[in-house]
């Protein structure tokens, strides 16, 4: 059937009627698929719809696909004239089938400018493209533009907002107040989606770089320095990457997430409350950029008497090392746990010289920091003071307590021998707390031998000397 | 990791006949998962049929392993899983259920039984819990129960085949493949099998 380019053309306009009619008649349809299906069936449209899943019959896509495609291009060379509701629905079909198709998002750009779509509807046509093709760069990209737009709107009466509170000296009207509650309430919906699709995706296809990227520039865009929302991802994260021991980039991921939280622990209140009233003006400035994050209105706040901020800072300097600790202690016992589950995965190996090289470069720092300013040394001695926060997990601690036995016997062998971690193991022990112990060169390399005398799984017997390799090349050799 | 299906086959002398079988198809896309389901049982059935009496064979097909265990006495198991999936695990898990089956359900019923007629239930169970295989508490068994070096490892499906054989034709001659199932066999086929339709 439909051979002439007359019967092509009535049955692809049915076709793109039916898909809109769908989405008419069932606004939470989450999935897309193509149904395997040679011929054609008389009198039965190829568009299904079952249990929220819209299914194309794979017959009519040779039909469709070109016919959408060129009555597009063929508008875009403007010859050939379509209104606004046609547009709309021709670029949902083709995008549906194929969604990297950059004429079509860009004709849906300028809909979404001129006021013809709201972002949300476009977000909502993205996530359903990403259900059948869960890597699709073009629909990735065209996210991202999405959500700046998204941004802009946010951030644009936002700092209407703030101006009216600067001229009505803080005394907020109610109306605006709510107005931008409701506008972080949204915000944080549409990050909490964003977070959701990327998990779909990346649960799709295996190693998917570009929902992992995606997942990375949402939380630099639209979480910027907010601690809470890193460390929900972080620990979210933990079962996923149990479940994926092979997929690099969920692991990359949550090296990510690492590192953004150091940073943001040790540079977040602590340092900056010691600063000066110039940069907490500063600060204030840049906190009209939504990032929605109640830390720097209290710290801002905190500033205003400046003994009672230094004394806050000390504590939260000290807390944000403990912090620090925790972290990496953390995702060191996470990732040998893994290692030592599941052998032959270089994913977990080559986690773990990330997450060692991060503890590294960030102890040689402080180091340096030390030998240049000699009051932060003292400050992190006195870190390992405060009783644990949460270090309730007494099974953890006395695991840590025997690895510790067997790395301070390895202690003498560490080059640079005056650490951070002796003295406070010799606090530790007069006042009998317990902090976790931090990742050594000595305590590696007594990992890769309990591994190396019990695995005979050759890969992994393979990834662990490429580890040591490592450790004596690059970690030994630096000063 | 992930574990896709699991079932309970009995050796007969010409063809395997499917006892029970219980499927996770969460993972592929809704309109696949009737045609990925015949095609599981299709392969489980295969599989049996080509391994011999008393011994564990793993069989890699693109990015699945399919671990295959059948006893002495012609009962035979199949786990479907993703490459990433502990081997060892797999097998204790077959180990497992065929020796709670077999205590379960006469051996009379075996060689005409069917899913239908087959009173056995904890299958679905057995393979919800064992997603995760650190809560499955295998992980803790002791290796040496199980000798890996004795594990048939087949790189593809083909090697199962006899001399003359092709997979193609086996697809086409199948019972358990319905016309929607060969169709969707024959496009990813063509399109040179990882990618669908299109």
């Amino acid at each position: 059937m439909a051979e002439s380019e007359e019967e092509v053309d009535v049955l692809v306009q049915r076709v793109v009627k039916d898909i809109t009619n769908a989405f008419k008649r069932n606004p939470n349809i989450d999935e897309i698929g193509v149904i395997p299906c040679p011929e054609a069936r008389y009198n039965r449209s190829p568009i299904v719809l079952v249990e929220n899943k819209l299914g194309v019959e794979s017959w009519c896509v040779k039909f469709l696909l070109p016919y959408v495609h060129n009555k597009l291009l063929l508008y875009r060379q403007r010859k050939h004239w379509l209104d606004r509701e046609a547009l709309v629905d021709i670029t949902c079909t083709l995008l549906l089938l194929n969604p990297d198709f950059t004429t079509a998002w860009n004709v849906r750009k300028e809909l979404l400018q001129c006021g013809v779509l709201n972002p949300e509807k476009d977000l909502y046509l993205g996530k359903l493209a990403l259900t059948k093709f869960p890597k699709s760069p073009e629909t990735w990209i065209h996210r991202r533009w999405v959500l700046q737009q998204i941004l802009r709107q946010f951030s644009a009466v936002g700092h209407g907002t703030k101006q009216q509170q600067q001229l009505h000296q803080g005394e907020a009207e109610p109306a605006d107040a709510e107005r931008s509650q409701q506008l972080s309430d949204h915000l944080a919906g549409t990050l909490r989606q964003e977070m959701k699709v990327c998990s779909d995706a990346a649960s799709r296809y295996p190693s998917n770089y570009n929902a992992w990227s995606h997942r990375i520039w949402v939380l630099q865009h639209m979480a910027k320095g907010n601690i809470k929302v890193l460390h929900d991802e972080l620990s979210s994260m933990r079962l996923w990457v149990s479940m994926h021991v092979s997929d690099h980039s969920g692991f990359h991921y949550r090296q990510f997430l690492l590192s953004e939280l150091i940073t943001g622990v040790s540079q977040s209140p602590s340092c900056t409350a010691a600063t000066t009233a110039a940069t907490s003006s500063h600060h204030q400035q840049s906190s009209t950029v939504p990032i929605g994050s109640p830390h720097h209105h209290s710290h801002v706040q905190a500033n205003g008497e400046p003994q009672g901020a230094e004394v806050a800072g000390e504590e939260e300097r000290q807390l944000s090392f403990t912090t620090v600790l925790l972290l990496f202690h953390e995702e060191m016992e996470l990732c040998s746990d893994l290692i030592q589950s599941f052998p032959g995965h270089e994913t977990l190996w080559s986690h773990r010289r990330h997450v060692f090289y991060l503890w590294h470069s960030m102890r040689r720092e402080s180091h340096h920091h030390c030998s240049t300013n000699g009051s932060i040394e003292s400050v992190h001695l006195k870190d390992s003071d405060p009783v644990l926060p949460e270090a309730g997990d007494q099974s953890c601690a006395g695991h840590e307590e025997s690895v510790n036995g067997q790395r301070h016997a390895s202690e003498p062998m560490e080059v640079d021998g005056a650490s951070l971690a002796d003295s406070r193991d010799s606090k530790r022990l007069k006042r009998g707390v317990l902090l976790p112990s931090p990742p050594t060169l000595p305590s590696e390399h007594s990992f890769v031998s309990s591994i190396l005398d019990r695995c005979s799984n050759p890969e992994q017997r393979r990834f662990a000397l490429a580890y040591k390799k490592w450790l004596d090349t690059v970690i030994g050799q630096q000063p | 990791m992930k574990l896709y299906s699991l079932s309970i086959l009995f050796k007969g002398p010409t063809k395997a006949n499917l006892l029970k079988a219980a499927y996770d198809l969460s993972s592929f896309s809704f309109f696949q998962r009737s045609s990925v389901q015949e095609f599981m049982t299709f392969t489980s059935a295969l599989i049996v049929e080509r391994t011999t009496q008393g011994s564990r064979a793993s069989v890699k097909e693109q990015e699945y392993l399919c671990h295959v265990y059948v006893r002495n006495d012609n009962l035979g198991a199949v786990v479907i899983a993703d490459t990433e999936y502990p081997q060892r695990v797999c097998f204790t898990l077959l180990d497992k259920v065929l020796e709670e089956f077999s205590r379960q359900v006469d051996s009379i019923d075996w060689p005409s039984g069917n899913p239908e007629t087959i009173n056995y239930k904890a299958l679905d169970i057995h393979l919800s819990k064992y997603q995760n295989p650190r809560e499955a508490d295998a992980m803790t068994k002791v290796q040496a129960e199980l000798d890996e070096t004795k594990i048939i490892l087949h790189n593809t499906m083909e090697s199962l085949l006899e001399r003359g054989e092709k997979l193609d034709d086996l697809v086409s001659k199948s019972e358990h493949l319905g016309n929607q199932s060969k169709a969707f066999y024959k496009t990813a086929r063509k399109q040179n099998s990882c990618c669908e339709v299109m």
